[in-house]
């Protein structure tokens, strides 16, 4: 219980911050000299208030890694489930042998690679995360699918002429929910350690961006003089990302007993 | 699975890296040769004459077709030929050994420290489980896993190298080897997230060894309880944390890059992140069949090693 608090806790404030913060930046900053100890938190490499920045930076990463979450179980699940459900051997084997490929490589270097030739762009981002995660849903969806395909439910709802759709989406579908439910936490928090992390390389976003990557990057050369613009926004990832994992593993932990 | 001989495996899971290689390899290069405008354009810059962009292009080869020069640069790689530098003109190869040092140094350190701490922490917990040890500990790494390094590291930084001055900060000017000052912080960034991950799993597989009926069976036989934990149960714990040590690998050489940027270590991911900046893509496609190469061979190895460990479970790549 207490765990789940301070897990809570760890969620609520970076993420009230960046859905709620947009909205208390006003629409004139003054612009003074880089790294200032002026205004709340001091100000950032281009002379900007890092408060108002906070505020502001918090929206892409949380948007981002949860769009791409999303995307990428809307394209894995499908996809994992046609190749178990496949009358062919063949298909199956299409479908999944192209993945072992993608899983192959380091998954930062993908982000890169892709990004280096397609551009900038929060859209590509969310591409590319999804790129990235969704071989690992399209094989959890295929091991659940090819799991229940085997039960002795199934083959009766087949031997009694029930619909393609009722045995494929309706009853396979449900019982896959609580196989990728579990999976759903870690899903989550890799996308947001790869949003985060390709943010802070400098990848998918403008440089000078209102994003708690970019300005942990852009702000380090003040650490001397400001550290808290370098620290707060790193502390609300770290934040962030350790929230999601203690109310995950505590959920996955309530619906096990 | 059942009768597989090692070498057997070893052959049937050698082809498949070896597939694998070759389809990253295909993969990095028509990634690349689907860009708009190619390396003749880049290099004619603030002069871009029709002409001279042919010229360039001739005197590259890249007036070509595709599949010629994919097999000229598939037949260099094996003899570490990966090109030329679109911005300086040296070889793709001078970069990648400048850069490896520094990258070595850190991966080998880190999984050289990895693995003892881990198993250690991961069988600390097992044997006493469910006591406040086993607690905290599992309570740590659920918290700690999949952090982002640099956030970490930024903050490490500030703590450890600005306000208590005890480490350096960055490891500017700094020769890696005979300071390993430098070397504290990237190494605590980069060890704390797969030693959450792998000690939780040697924890669980030591729990369910430990429960097992040949444990039971081992202690009928009167033999002594150290050589049943550390002879009988640990290898089988031990193999799904040799598969998650090459899961590692992948992020191992992820974190290696957002470190280096961090700390300003002269590595491998500091030239890809220059080469990127730059969209310098012969070095980024070097660099890419390196870093791939790399994977696939360690993710061939920690398979055969659980394979050795535990020749039953069914191990597939």
């Amino acid at each position: 219980m207490k765990r789940a608090g301070i897990g809570g806790l760890l969620i609520v404030v970076p993420l009230a911050l960046a859905l709620l913060g947009p909205l208390f930046v006003p629409e004139q900053t003054a612009r003074s000299a880089p790294f200032m100890p002026l205004g709340l938190l001091g100000t950032d490499f281009v002379g900007r208030d890092t408060w108002y920045q906070v505020l502001a930076g918090g929206q892409t990463v949380v948007l981002v890694a949860l769009l791409a979450t999303a995307f990428s179980y809307l394209v894995g699940v499908p996809y994992g489930v046609v190749a178990a459900t496949a009358r062919l051997r063949l298909v199956d084997e299409v479908l999944m042998r192209p993945l072992d490929v993608l899983l192959a490589v380091p998954s930062l270097l993908v982000l890169i690679l892709v990004a280096a030739i397609t551009g900038q762009g929060l859209v590509v981002l969310i591409g590319i995360v999804t790129l990235v995660n969704f071989p690992d849903v399209a094989r959890l969806s295929r091991a659940a699918a090819l799991e229940i395909a085997g039960r002795p439910a199934l083959e009766a709802m087949r031997m009694q002429g029930e619909s393609w759709w009722q045995t494929s989406i309706v009853y396979t579908g449900r019982s896959m929910l609580r196989t990728l439910a579990a999976d759903l936490g870690v899903r989550l928090t890799g996308a947001l350690y790869l949003v985060a992390s390709a943010s802070f390389l400098g990848v998918g976003v403008p440089p000078d961006a209102a994003d708690w990557a970019v300005m942990v990057d852009r702000n380090r050369g003040g650490l001397f003089l400001q550290p808290w613009a370098v620290v707060v926004p790193a502390l609300l990832i770290i934040s962030l990302s350790i929230g999601l994992n203690l109310v995950f593993d505590r959920a996955l932990r309530k619906v096990r007993t | 699975m059942a009768g597989l001989s090692l070498t057997s495996y070893a052959a049937r899971r050698a082809a498949l890296g070896l597939m694998q290689v070759l389809a990253v390899v295909t993969l990095v290069f028509f990634l690349v040769e689907a860009l708009p405008g190619d390396a003749a354009v880049a290099l004619a810059g603030d002069n871009p004459d029709p002409a001279r962009i042919a010229q360039i292009r001739a005197a590259m080869g890249l007036d070509r077709p595709a599949p010629e020069r994919f097999a000229q640069w598939l037949v260099g790689l094996p003899q570490l030929d990966f090109g030329e530098s679109l911005v300086s003109g040296r070889p793709v190869a001078q970069f990648l050994s400048a850069g490896i040092g520094p990258t070595v140094v850190l991966a080998v350190l880190t999984l050289v420290l990895l693995v003892p701490i881990s198993v250690l922490v991961g069988v600390l917990a097992a044997l006493r489980e469910g006591s406040l040890l086993d607690r905290a500990l599992t309570s740590v790494s659920v918290a700690l896993h999949s952090i982002p390094e640099f956030a970490l590291a930024v903050v490490l930084i500030a703590v450890f190298g600005v306000q208590l001055g005890w480490l350096p900060p960055t490891a500017v000017g700094a020769d890696v080897l005979t300071e390993p000052a430098v070397l504290v912080l990237p190494l605590v960034v980069l060890l704390a997230r797969p030693i959450c991950s792998i000690s939780r799993l040697v924890r669980a597989g030591m729990v369910d060894a430990l429960a097992s009926d040949y444990v039971r069976h081992a202690r009928h036989l009167g033999i002594g309880e150290t050589r049943v934990r550390f002879a009988h149960a640990l290898p089988n714990a031990l193999s799904p944390a040799v598969q998650q040590v090459a899961r590692t690998t992948d992020w191992l050489l992820g974190g290696v890059i957002v470190v280096e940027a961090v700390f300003v270590i002269p590595g491998l991911g500091t030239v890809l992140v220059d080469a990127v900046a730059a969209r310098d893509l012969p070095v980024v496609q070097g660099l890419a069949v390196v870093f791939a190469v790399t994977t696939v061979a360690v993710n061939l190895v920690a398979d055969l090693v659980g394979f050795r460990l535990a020749p039953r479970a069914e191990v597939v790549a």
